[in-house]
């Protein structure tokens, strides 16, 4: 056993890493429960990528037989219903975690310098998750999902010049039919990931160059902060609350399995109370506040612009706030929390 | 005429020559692949409804057609005409519905409003659903691309 760890570590070089790890430190202070939120996006990654795989291995992305692979997936295959039913909340669970992840960074300034690039690759990452989600909603090819696609992919049309042709490249032309389906399922399954992943690598590389950045509060105290080792202690604790929370996702996975519509008609009308994910609540409910006309423009452009710049800012926050790290960021907290306020506010408005 | 003095070196030269090469083959292939990845069009010229599937038809009853991918609408007029749309959402593209007692079209998806003649009277559609061409030929409806 010594013999291969030696051989392992005099050819592959993992020596540097290892060193690295079993020296790493993790800060101490009210905020430290901040950094697991990274480490348990990527366990409810992981699980997406199992259950995702063995989906996969039944599901059929045609018009004829996606609805109907599904429900024999819900219906004969032994458990079936239990790994689809994981694979969707879990990708609740990761985007919910990737939003207080978000913001918990942005409420603790931790994106400034030096950690920017941090940031926009976190954000492109944000983006992925949110396109997993979108795509793999029409997977099930019920009447929710074609509507909600139709109204999904319909969005980018409002954009000047590169507007309608985005969306004939989202929708594979005019309309969402059975190209669609096949487009969506290429890129959940293959583009995404492929996508995810790099994107996961310039994050994780960047965290571990950078170090963990310590909030402002704790900074100005001018103390010298405590800290865990990351090996063991940390990922000991680590553990603990990734068992809590695999407890809870097979808890709620078995109690609230998600349903399944009726196959999907192209000349059907929209049903009622239709619904995009969670995630999309806001913008949904945005955009049927939005009148026709506001000002002689059309009201879907005027919301799609008003999304678009909120979205920008987002990403463009370092360089928006290039303030260095020890001022305070008064301004940016309020907006933060602003944005959080009118998120949930419109998400639940949206199920009123 | 002989320049004294060179406007750039020969590395500058080579380099841009190899990245604009480069870019131009990269630029050569994104015209291919967009027309790869957008299939064409299949909206239909015309469709043709058998008259005998009309016939029944009153005003203030709307028939479901298939143009193309998408639904049509269409409806007898007090004077004996045909109406017909696309029944498709202005607003973003969802299918309308026809509600009988209200004799107006209906979107689910943001709550909008259209009257009998397709004119968008309430919620965020901001135009009128397309109108399609009818007309009577032998013993058919036909339906065209308007205009």
């Amino acid at each position: 056993m010594n013999a291969i760890r030696a051989w392992m570590k005099e050819r592959l070089g993992i020596g540097a890493v290892t060193g690295f790890l079993a020296k790493k430190e993790i800060p101490r202070h009210k905020h430290t429960f901040l950094y697991y939120t990274g480490s348990l996006i990527l366990l409810f990654l992981v699980i997406q990528i199992v259950t995702g795989v063995l989906l996969a291995v039944y599901y059929r992305p045609t018009l004829a037989e996606a609805n109907a692979s599904i429900a024999r997936i819900m219906t004969e295959i032994p458990l079936g219903w239990f790994v689809r039913s994981v694979h969707s909340w879990s990708s609740t669970f990761m985007i919910a975690f990737v939003l207080v992840h978000l913001l918990g960074i942005a409420f603790t300034k931790a994106y400034r310098k030096p950690r920017e690039a941090s940031w926009l690759t976190g954000v492109l990452l944000l983006g992925v998750s949110l396109a997993f989600g979108f795509t793999g909603y029409l997977l099930p090819w019920d009447e929710l999902s074609l509507s909600a696609t139709k109204v999904g992919t319909n969005l980018p049309k409002a954009i000047p010049i590169v507007g309608p042709w985005l969306s004939h490249l989202l929708r594979a032309g005019e309309d969402v039919t059975g190209d669609t389906l096949s487009r969506f399922f290429v890129f959940h399954v293959t583009v995404l990931p492929l996508a995810i992943l790099a994107f996961l690598c310039v994050h994780l590389f960047l965290v571990q160059r950078h170090g963990m950045s310590i909030p402002l509060k704790e900074e100005r105290k001018q103390r010298k902060i405590p800290s865990l080792p990351f090996w063991p202690n940390f990922v000991f604790r680590e553990a603990g609350i990734w068992l809590v929370l695999v407890g809870l996702l097979l808890t709620v996975a078995v109690i609230f399995a998600p349903g399944l519509g009726p196959q999907a008609d192209l000349m059907a009308p929209a049903p009622e109370g239709v619904q995009p994910e969670w995630y999309f609540l806001f913008m949904f409910q945005t955009l049927k506040l939005f009148p026709a006309r506001i000002l002689g423009l059309n009201g879907e452009l005027v919301a799609v612009l008003f999304m678009a710049a909120g979205l920008i800012m987002v990403f463009l926050l370092p360089f928006i706030d290039n303030r260095p790290f020890l001022k305070k960021g008064k301004v940016i907290t309020a907006l933060a929390w602003a944005a959080f306020a009118y998120t949930v506010v419109m998400s639940i408005w949206s199920l009123l | 005429m002989k320049i004294p003095y060179s406007l750039f070196s020969r590395r500058a030269f080579l380099n841009s020559l190899i990245g604009g090469w480069l870019a131009a083959l990269v630029a050569a292939f994104v015209g291919p692949f967009m027309k790869f990845v957008i299939p064409p069009e299949r909206e239909p010229d015309q469709v043709s409804v058998p008259l005998a599937d009309v016939q029944g038809l009153t005003p203030h009853v709307v028939k479901t057609f298939a143009w193309g991918n998408k639904p049509g609408l269409l409806r007898k007029t007090e004077d004996g005409g045909y109406l017909a749309f696309v029944g498709v959402c202005t607003h973003l593209d969802c299918n309308v519905t026809y509600r009988t007692e209200q004799r107006r079209f209906y979107c689910a998806c943001h709550e909008g409003w259209y009257d009998e003649n397709g004119l968008n009277i309430a919620g965020p559609p901001p135009s009128p659903l397309r109108r399609l061409a009818v007309s009577v030929e032998g013993d058919a409806l036909v339906v065209r691309k308007q205009g």
